[in-house]
């Protein structure tokens, strides 16, 4: 860690976040060192266009070592070439290149592709360099995250209609006897969300599976730029239909950080009790849906019935289904607990439907065996792939922000980050329900307390240039947000990271080897957002 | 018990109460079993509806999956969502309809056959909701193909949607077809 501190050129400290910035040369070997010696996780990896304020654009990469709170953010500052004024505008080119990150930590690969098409940044090295989140009608060197940055309808348009070939995508193709092609999407069969799946296939057997994703692309980073921190929070509610809850109390506690708002007992207490809340409905929806996979009707519609039952008291105790409008910068907008006694005798009648339906599933043969050795992702790809949450601790990664990171109530309560070995859909299945007892239980714990202070603790001012990060664990693993303010306290940047944008990329590992009619049960085992991946 | 459905079945009327869990007051309840008649009427006792996120957040699809549990069970009201758009009756779009799915939107829209309706399924497939005014979405699902109704809500509630595919079938004269 020494050796890390000496090269750089600039530190900060705010909270438990440490901004390290280096020189070019050492950002490589700074991020190296972490990942390999100190076996740190990549949380996340953004940019920033800070020309206006510093004249140059910012790449942060975010890390934490597993048994540390403690983040630290290697920073590489990009200088803009100098330019005759009213000279040519900027080209893509070497000057506006950082070193690529991926060959080393494979974890980076997204988001590398992310930065050069949000920003123009080129990840120099980069093994694939095709466009990540626009498809080929996007105009090309058009970088929407840079502040002077701006579509013309003609091009919008054009975008939209999607016939143009602006910059080509090129489908990786296998070759050998017997393979053959299958393309999926975008619209499914089901009432799911749209991605395109290109398989290669051998008979029945998934040889090559390459997703194309970012259908769902709303421009909500940008989005967010224009709207205030206080009105963001209706935003980052909707970042992700079933994590509600759990990206706007992230993004409400990046933005509480960054102005040095406390929380009251009562908020803390209140906002964990509603992340709990929604990761329960969550597992129960998600091993019911597995049912649907193996043709199990009945399961399903246990499934559905019980989870149908949590939203319905969700809707009681906060007046929305999705847990939406409560949470707010400084606190939480609801009474929460005059709503005890309901919320208890609910968990009751769900703790009993519940065991009923992991009997009858755990006694379905047909069920099970169709749930074990599939979709296997070993626990190397899911370390070197960044893999998060759920998918990650069915493949032995005990990996949990409740934990490594303890925020709100949860330092006080007592609970697992609960891990499996096999890492296949029946391992996933069971951290769920492994999960969701913990999750039974400290609702119930927090149920039990008496807490003080107001609903919400009011806002302050936001010093000029602040930043920060927010985090929890939502149901499909940890959320993660970045904020920072301009001179006047307004948005500069919010960077979103949902879980899915990390596990989108184990999928086609996981698959590898199945057969085709298994995909749609491995896919369900993940559960992974499009929205929230493709923001 | 018997009897009262026996009684319910000569009157042709609804012989499955909603359950509690439903939350329907009593003259939305009627209103609902309007909607079958409806439905028996003009598509031959079947609906077939297909759905179609169009950049939508999820919470949209997963009320018109709620739709199907056997709470709600629209089944019984002659409706189903089918898995193609050429077996469908009705388009029902959520999502602001980010500008990479207009595309697939409007292709889904011409392999759906004649006669079709299509509805707007929240706020953000009504005007663009929370989404109006980026620079990846166009706003709404009427500025890509014809809407022919809308349900606000964000979401709206299983209930809700409901009542708007009601509201939308009290205004589509019979015969639809040509
Ligand atoms: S209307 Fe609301 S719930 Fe529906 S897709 Fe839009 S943001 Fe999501």
């Amino acid at each position: 860690m020494e050796k890390l501190l000496k090269k750089a050129i600039n530190i900060k400290d705010h909270l438990n976040e440490q901004y390290i910035e280096v020189a070019r040369d050492d950002f490589r070997d700074a991020c190296r060192y972490l990942w390999n010696e100190k076996d740190a996780i990549l949380r996340l990896m953004f940019a920033v266009d800070e020309r206006s304020i510093s004249g140059s654009f910012k790449v942060h990469a975010v890390f934490s070592i597993p048994g540390m709170d403690r983040f630290f953010i290697i920073v590489l500052s990009l200088q803009e070439p100098v330019r005759p004024a009213h000279g040519p505008e900027l080209v893509e080119g070497d000057d506006l290149s950082f070193p690529s990150l991926t060959v080393d930590i494979p974890a980076a690969h997204w988001y590398e592709r992310e930065i050069r098409d949000m920003f123009g940044l080129n990840p120099q090295d980069h093994p694939d360099p095709r466009r990540l989140v626009f498809h080929e009608s996007f105009p090309a060197r058009s970088y929407p995250l840079r502040k002077d940055w701006a579509i013309t309808d003609s091009d919008a348009k054009e975008w939209g209609e999607g016939m143009a070939e602006k910059e080509p995508y090129r489908f990786m193709q296998v070759e050998g006897e017997g393979i053959y092609e299958i393309p999926v999407g975008p619209v499914h069969a089901g009432i799911i969300e749209p991605g395109h799946f290109r398989f290669s296939a051998v008979g029945e057997t998934i040889f090559f599976l390459e997703p194309r994703l970012f259908y769902t692309h709303k421009g909500t980073e940008k989005l967010f730029e224009s709207f205030g921190f206080e009105d963001g929070v209706n935003l980052a509610e909707r970042v992700s239909g079933t994590s509600s809850f759990s990206h706007s109390a992230a993004y409400c506690m990046a933005v509480e950080r960054m102005m040095g708002v406390h929380l009251t007992e009562k908020a803390e207490a209140a906002r964990t009790l509603l992340l709990e809340m929604e990761r329960l409905y969550n597992h129960i929806g998600d091993i019911g849906n597995l049912c649907a996979g193996t043709g199990l009707t009945v399961g399903y519609a246990r499934g559905a019935v019980i989870k149908e039952k949590l939203m319905q008291l969700n809707q009681r105790v906060t007046g929305s289904r999705y847990l939406r409008g409560v949470n707010l910068i400084g606190g939480i907008s609801k009474e929460i607990f005059p709503h005890s006694d309901h919320i208890r005798s609910t968990l009751d009648i769900v703790t009993k439907e519940y065991k009923g339906l992991m009997k009858l599933l755990l006694g379905t043969v047909s069920h099970i065996e169709r749930l074990e050795n599939t979709g296997v992702l070993s626990r190397e790809i899911a370390r070197k792939l960044g893999a998060t949450g759920v998918s990650a601790r069915a493949s032995g990664i005990p990996d949990d922000i409740r934990h490594a990171h303890p925020h709100l109530f949860y330092d006080r309560l007592d609970f697992e980050a609960n891990t499996m070995a096999a890492g296949d859909v029946l391992a996933r299945m069971m951290v769920r329900t492994a999960d969701l007892e913990c999750s039974i239980s400290i609702i119930r714990t927090i149920l039990d307390g008496r807490y003080q202070g107001e609903n919400a603790a009011g806002t302050r001012a936001i010093p000029p240039f602040a930043a920060s990060l927010g985090y929890t664990e939502g149901p499909r693993g940890s959320i993660f947000y970045w904020v920072m303010a301009d001179h006047a306290g307004g948005v500069f940047r919010v960077k979103l990271r949902s879980p899915s944008f990390c596990n989108w990329p184990v999928v086609p590992f996981a698959v590898h080897g199945n057969i085709v009619p298994d995909f749609p049960l491995c896919n369900k085992s993940f559960n992974l957002s499009y929205s929230g991946c493709d923001m | 018990m018997i009897k009262g459905i026996l009684k319910n079945i000569i009157r042709r009327k609804q012989a499955i109460r909603f359950p509690e869990e439903f939350q329907v007051p009593p003259d939305q309840e009627l209103e609902i079993v309007d909607l079958k008649k409806k439905i028996h009427a003009i598509f031959r006792r079947s609906l077939r509806i297909r759905q179609v996120d169009a950049g939508s957040c999820n919470a949209c699809e997963w009320e018109c999956t709620a739709l199907t549990n056997p709470v709600y069970d629209i089944q019984r009201f002659g409706m189903d969502f089918v898995a193609s758009p050429r077996h469908a009756d009705l388009l029902l779009v959520t999502g602001p309809v980010s500008r990479q799915m207009e595309l697939a939107l409007k292709k889904t829209y011409l392999a759906t056959p004649d006669p079709k309706l299509v509805i707007a399924c929240g706020d953000c497939a009504r005007d663009g909701g929370i989404y109006k005014g980026s620079y990846a979405v166009a706003n709404g699902v009427a500025r890509v193909i014809p809407v022919d109704g809308c349900i606000p809500g964000c979401p709206p509630t299983p209930t809700a949607i409901l009542k708007g595919l009601l509201d939308l079938l009290r205004y589509t004269r019979k015969p639809l077809d040509t």
